[in-house]
């Protein structure tokens, strides 16, 4: 087992492997914490996700924009990859999977991307349908896999509007499905009329609920810890 | 004045009795549609129907504008991509592009196809216009738009690819804005033939919510200036998103006047540019005029009138399920509010 100084070492080396957008860096760092026989789930998040933390507060301070998030986000995939295979199933009370996808007319998947992408870190099961999906593909989806949330995706205006007939839809069938809506031109005041449960309005956005939710499932990890 | 009158002297910079309200983006509605028994999907492939439907927004509601196209893919189809117009949709899906061009970072040094001009929708859109101006341009202006060059190359390769190349490989993406450019100035050529009173310039995925000041004057602003500098009518640049932190660019780029959306301040805008500058906006075309109620409507009017802008103007498309009587209030209230002021 790795003394202290030299699992920091590695776990700063994958937070700013995430933070730099350096993908060999993460690589090489995820490589080192398997070598060196560290807790993979605690790799992830303690160097991957920590270092993702940093790129959403570079991003609300404007210092980083879209293109730096998107190679941010390839580099802790790249960590993710060699780490996965040796996570052990992760008790945190809140494993499950998710339905997510962008909606029919639309082909924009960036924040769609991201917000699967902290899904894929907290290990849960993502169900991906991709994008210019099919209404009633995603009620297909959910009652295929029985999963706890769907999240639903649109970045024009011009494609938001099928979102409601999917709601509707899904929560006849399954009303404790949990309904997350995200994109541009979505807002709490639609979430709320459409009866959704969570909306994130932009990639930042998304990128920062979906942290919140990994940060939340960190503290439960932490606390599990100390009992 | 006739709402022709109104717009054309407004783009001069002429004294007019009100703000005009108007559009330079699609603002078809169901309610036209549905009068002339066409289907949405059909309009996008028949000159015809195209002309006639944006022609109802006029003549149903009084709205100071005709505009052709609908969607956003004609440029991307005369460059090759394939698209989807969504045939058997029962309600109203956009068409999107089913195809891309360039697939990966290899084949972004493309050229120019020769006979762009007469590929894909271009020669619809060419008839659509004519038929057009026939019928209603002598009453309103009639405007066409094309979009930027970056948002072009966001439809033709993948956008995910093009955002980190800007990144990483910024002379590369430059040389295919380029070529964008080029394409875009080519096809506002032909609309200018066939009679556009003003054209705008769609540049939407440039926004200052994605990217930063720094890339959008470097990379997006050339090819944009290339555009605007071609285009030889009226020229109005849009971009959604918060773009008070590039109005000026914007107004730089050199187009007659700027289009903004609901997330711009333009009492702050109108600050930074003088009260010289045609700044057109702002209103929340769906969370407005389609959901709002009327008084939400009206009052949103009065911000627009009350912050600065030169004309009413939706943030977007206006989306076509908006209610009749809406889309009264909003002329009501500019005719009335706007004539006051």
């Amino acid at each position: 087992m790795a003394d202290e100084a030299r699992k920091k070492e590695i776990y700063e080396k994958l937070r700013n492997g995430v933070i730099q957008y350096d993908e060999d860096a993460c690589r090489e760092g995820a490589q080192e914490a398997v070598d060196a026989g560290l807790d993979a789930n605690e790799a992830i998040f303690d160097g991957l996700v920590s270092g993702m933390e940093e790129v959403g507060r570079l991003f609300e301070a404007q210092e980083y924009f879209v293109p730096e998030i998107l190679m941010c986000a390839d580099a802790l995939y790249a960590g993710l990859e060699i780490l996965k295979p040796h996570c052990k199933q992760m008790d945190l009370g809140v494993k499950g999977s998710v339905v997510i996808g962008t909606v029919e007319g639309d082909v924009h998947d960036i924040g769609k991307n991201l917000v699967k992408m902290m899904f894929d870190v907290a290990g849960f099961t993502v169900y991906d349908l991709g994008r210019d999906v099919p209404l009633d593909k995603f009620v297909e989806e959910q009652l295929k896999t029985d999963s706890e949330l769907v999240c639903l995706s649109a970045m024009m205006t011009t494609s938001m509007v099928g979102m409601p007939k999917v709601i509707e839809k899904i929560k006849e069938k399954n009303p404790n499905c949990m309904i997350m809506i995200g994109g541009a031109p979505t807002s709490k005041e639609l979430a709320d009329k459409w009866g959704a449960d969570g909306y994130a309005e932009d990639a930042s956005n998304a990128l920062k609920e979906a942290i919140k939710m990994v940060a939340f499932l960190k503290k439960l990890r932490d606390e599990k810890l100390k009992k | 004045m006739n709402p022709r009158e109104r717009v054309l002297k407004l783009f001069r910079k002429e004294p007019i009795d009100r703000v005009p309200c108007f559009s330079g983006m699609g603002n078809i509605t169901e309610t036209g549609i549905n009068k002339l028994g066409y289907r949405f999907a059909g309009i996008h492939l028949d000159a015809k129907q195209m002309a006639d439907t944006a022609a109802t927004t006029y003549k149903l509601f009084g709205y100071e504008c005709g505009v052709v196209p609908v969607d956003l893919c004609v440029e991307a189809e005369a460059m090759g991509c394939v698209i989807n117009v969504y045939p058997q949709a029962e309600g109203i899906l956009y068409p999107t592009i089913k195809e891309k061009l360039v697939h990966n970072e290899d084949e972004m040094n493309i050229s120019l196809p020769p006979d762009i001009a007469s590929r894909g929708r271009v020669p619809l859109l060419r008839e659509a216009i004519r038929l057009l101006k026939a019928d209603i341009g002598n009453d309103v202006a009639v405007g066409s738009y094309v979009l930027g060059p970056f948002t072009l190359a966001g439809q033709i390769m993948e956008l995910n690819d093009l955002l980190k190349l800007s990144f990483k490989k910024a002379d590369k993406v430059a040389k295919l804005l380029d070529v964008m450019a080029d394409a875009i100035i080519i096809v506002a050529k032909e609309y200018e033939k066939a009679g556009v009173d003003y054209i705008t310039v769609r540049e939407m995925g440039a926004t200052s919510d994605v990217l930063s000041p720094r890339v959008f004057k470097s990379l997006i602003m050339p090819p944009l200036q290339k555009v605007l500098k071609g285009i030889s009518t009226y020229s109005v640049l849009h971009i959604c998103g918060k773009t008070n932190d590039i109005v000026t660019f914007m107004m730089e780029a050199g187009p007659t006047a700027i289009s903004v959306e609901q997330k711009n301040d333009v009492a702050e805008s109108r600050k930074k540019l003088g009260a010289d500058a045609l700044i057109f906006g702002n209103f929340d075309p769906y969370n407005v005029l389609v959901s709002g109620s009327e008084e939400l409507v009206r009052s949103s009017m009065r911000k627009c009138i009350d912050d600065g802008v030169s004309a009413v103007w939706p943030g977007c498309d206006i989306w076509p399920t908006v209610p009749p009587q809406n889309m009264f209030a909003m002329m009501d209230e500019i005719k009335n509010y706007g004539g006051k002021k």
